[in-house]
């Protein structure tokens, strides 16, 4: 009886886990966008969103950024700073920036001459996040 | 008796966890496809993508960025092409589309008009626009985000560029959000697949201008040739319903066309300054792309875009 109240239980939590992550997602880019995404960058009309169940699954999210362009990104999991860490890489898997190599910095600005295509990875940091979290990218952009 | 009992409790217990391990198993699939569609099983295969730390990489965990068509209408009038109310979608054709998936596609469409009008002043036009946008947009459940107030709150900052960019984006990415939040990135992708589609054929209008910096418009042009690969992959999952096949298919054969541009990538180190929180993104890109691709990638968008607005 025991055992199956507990697998009971296991089951329920993972039920409330998912369903929680999924529904915080909105909200976490809503708040994500009052904290770090300055006026004067417009939106680039999405909402990037992956749900991730541990701090070792990563998020690929496949970016174009224009020359002649400012970028502005924000990288957040749940209601404070610094629980997502993101990095970007060139097509030639140079790594151009590391949210990690400056305290995990919630938000971070890129000045683009020339076009290039980039993948953002973003994970959870291990540190502040022990279970699952939805990850959430924000784009805004102003001409140079 | 008690033999049987204990028989009896062990037949339950693993009853039990089996059960447990099925459901279980069926909500974390659940929970990893969270914003993806419900045909999986029909997907065609997706090449898992290497990376560095990544553990898990599938379709699920990749997103695709399509860039905002605000971006391409920037560069248009930068370029010095005088507004053209010719380019756009007619207003009064909101009526014609009478399905859902046409009216997502349109409301993308749409979208990029208005971002173009509102770059250009056209206080008119734009209410014209905004007026088509709100009948499409309730059509597909978007009350919320384009209502009355946001067409009020338009016209009391006529002539404030910044701001009018700002709420056509801002009611866009609520509409993303949306989409998503209510298991539809279908209809999220075809709204995005229109506001493309718009801009490319804003932008090989512009390329025709002599008036334009054509060498900017042509550069932008050419730089489609990822984004539009993104597209399709983020189409790819609805490929069994007969209508995105055949977009998918256009696409595909657009797709096909744009191999044939060239783009050469440089890597630069970029300088970083901290204290602003920027970094500069020095690598260098150039394309090249012969003036027989460009005209067939015109005639491809010009027909693409046409069978959509109708």
């Amino acid at each position: 009886m025991k055992n199956r109240i507990t697998l009971l239980a296991i089951f329920c939590g993972l039920m409330v886990s998912c369903i929680s992550a999924s529904a915080q997602c909105d909200s976490i880019a809503n708040a994500c966008a009052k904290r770090n995404m300055d006026p004067s960058f417009i939106s680039d009309g999405q909402q990037y969103r992956a749900l991730l169940v541990n701090a070792d699954e990563t998020a690929e999210f496949h970016v174009t950024f224009y020359g002649g362009t400012i970028y502005r990104l924000a990288a957040c999991s749940g209601m404070t700073d610094g629980n997502l860490i993101f990095t970007i890489y060139d097509s030639q898997k140079n790594v151009l920036f590391s949210s990690g190599q400056y305290q995990n910095a919630p938000y971070w600005d890129f000045s683009v001459k020339s076009t290039v295509d980039c993948i953002i990875d973003a994970q959870l940091n291990p540190t502040t996040n022990a279970g699952s979290g939805c990850a959430v990218i924000l784009i805004g952009f102003k001409q140079l | 008796m008690h033999f049987k009992g204990m028989l009896q409790m062990k037949k339950n217990f693993l009853f039990t966890s089996v059960t447990c391990i099925i459901i279980t198993a069926f909500v974390l699939a659940g929970c990893k496809n969270t914003g993806k569609n419900n045909d999986k099983g029909s997907q065609p295969p997706v090449p898992k993508v290497d990376s560095n730390n990544a553990t898990l990489l599938k379709i699920n965990n990749q997103i695709f960025s399509i860039p905002s068509p605000i971006q391409t209408a920037l560069l248009i009038k930068k370029s010095g092409y005088a507004y053209n109310r010719q380019i756009l979608n007619s207003a009064d054709n909101y009526a014609k589309y009478d399905t859902k998936y046409k009216r997502a596609l349109n409301l993308g469409i749409y979208g990029a008009d208005l971002g173009y009008i509102s770059l250009y002043d056209q206080t008119q036009d734009a209410l014209l626009y905004l007026a088509s946008i709100e009948k499409l947009a309730t059509d597909i459940g978007l009350s919320d985000m384009f209502n009355p107030t946001l067409v009020k709150r338009f016209q009391q900052n006529m002539g404030k560029q910044d701001s009018l960019l700002s709420m056509v984006s801002e009611a866009f990415t609520r509409s993303d959000a949306y989409f998503k939040d209510n298991k539809q990135p279908d209809i999220s992708s075809l709204v995005l697949v229109g506001g493309w589609v718009e801009s490319l054929y804003f932008a090989v209008q512009a390329s025709t201008n002599t008036q334009a910096n054509q060498k900017d418009i042509i550069r932008r042009i050419a730089e489609q040739k990822i984004s539009l690969q993104n597209l399709v992959k983020m189409l790819q999952p609805y490929n069994n319903r007969p209508e995105y096949a055949q977009l998918i298919k256009d696409l595909s054969g657009l797709s096909d066309i744009f191999d044939n541009v060239e783009f050469v990538y440089n890597y630069v180190p970029p300088t970083v300054d901290v204290k602003n929180k920027v970094t500069s993104i020095n690598s260098t890109s150039e394309v090249k792309m012969e003036s027989a691709i460009l005209k067939s990638i015109s005639d491809k968008i010009v027909a693409i875009r046409n069978q959509i607005a109708g």
